[in-house]
């Protein structure tokens, strides 16, 4: 027996919607990550990129690395994960990722940040209850050096068409 | 250890590459727990389409979790890795990255990359080499499209004498 009603608990919802996003306004994504030599040696089996540049040490310490180098497909991926919930989670597809430069190599023990700043919006023309925002995006060490940024654009819901 | 170069193929220094040159990479490989669900958390991606079942049930996108688009890209790109990477210094940069089509797990993505450009880089001992790659799934559906440029070594200074 139960009387769980589940109706009676407000969605504690997570996210920005279209109209949230005004060209110019700048974020500071949540939570940063310590990237690891764990994460490294995952994600890079795990996306068949077996380069001893990043797994193997000697290899990559015989280039002047003082360690494996991270994937720059993992930085890139954790630097977009770190802005999802600001930039896309409540939003829709991704469409599209221009102009990604990696500036300087990271390595296990280094901490990734993400800002982003709103740099386009449009509603869809075919997608109506929809619109298109760009960003541009840096993720940044623990020094506060770039080491990758890029643009992304997203499908994103407008409050306006949300039930 | 040994001469790094003992420990990398012979076939993919800088003078290998040639503008047009094409390659269906050897190997394709399956989207499923590990690489949409797993990795997707462990980059701190949020949103619960990528690794909540149930999430999508009856959306246009299908039902099922959907994939991460830049995994699909990092897959892409470590299946072809071999063929284009093995001697690389760095990777560079990436341009023009689109997601095609929807990628669910179970389906099996194969990587195919065609040379758009080789040039001098900033220093002597490499050159840059700019590709397209093309991420396909087992239906033949293009799911992923964009270009990589890459910091290879050259032979002339990198491979063994």
């Amino acid at each position: 027996m139960s009387d769980f009603d589940p109706s009676a608990f407000a969605l504690a919802r997570r996210g920005h919607l279209y109209e949230d996003f005004e060209v110019g306004l700048r974020f500071e994504h949540h939570w940063g990550r310590t990237v690891t030599a764990g994460d490294n040696s995952l994600f890079t089996t795990a996306t068949c990129h077996w380069s001893p540049m990043y797994l193997n040490a000697e290899f990559a310490r015989a280039h002047d690395h003082p360690d494996v180098v991270v994937n720059p497909m993992l930085v890139l991926c954790t630097v977009v994960g770190l802005s999802v919930e600001d930039l896309s989670e409540a939003g829709g597809p991704f469409l599209g990722l221009e102009q990604c430069r990696f500036h300087r190599s990271v390595y296990p023990g280094d901490t990734l940040t993400a800002t982003s700043e709103v740099v386009a919006k449009r509603p869809s023309q075919s997608r109506p209850g929809m619109g298109t925002v760009t960003w541009r995006t840096e993720g940044r060490n623990q020094h506060g050096d770039v080491v990758v940024d890029y643009t992304r654009t997203n499908l994103v819901a407008m409050r306006a068409g949300r039930t | 250890m040994s001469e790094p170069a003992r420990l990398t193929g012979d076939a993919t220094y800088f003078e290998d590459f040639e503008v047009g040159s094409r390659v269906r990479h050897a190997r394709a490989a399956t989207i499923g727990e590990v690489e949409g669900a797993i990795l997707a958390k462990l980059v701190m991606n949020t949103a619960q389409a990528h690794w909540n079942e149930h999430y999508l049930s009856g959306s246009p996108l299908g039902s099922g979790r959907v994939v991460f688009g830049l995994l699909t890209a990092s897959v892409t790109i470590g299946l072809a890795s071999q063929d284009t990477a093995e001697n690389a210094l760095g990777e560079l940069g990436l341009d023009n990255l689109r997601f095609r089509a929807p990628v669910h797990h179970g389906d099996s993505i194969s990587a195919y990359s065609e040379v758009l450009a080789v040039g001098p880089a900033d220093r002597d001992d490499a050159g840059v080499v700019t590709f397209r790659h093309w991420g396909v799934n087992q239906d033949a559906i293009v799911v992923f499209e964009g270009e990589r440029s890459v910091l290879i070594k050259r032979r002339s200074h990198w491979g063994i004498r």
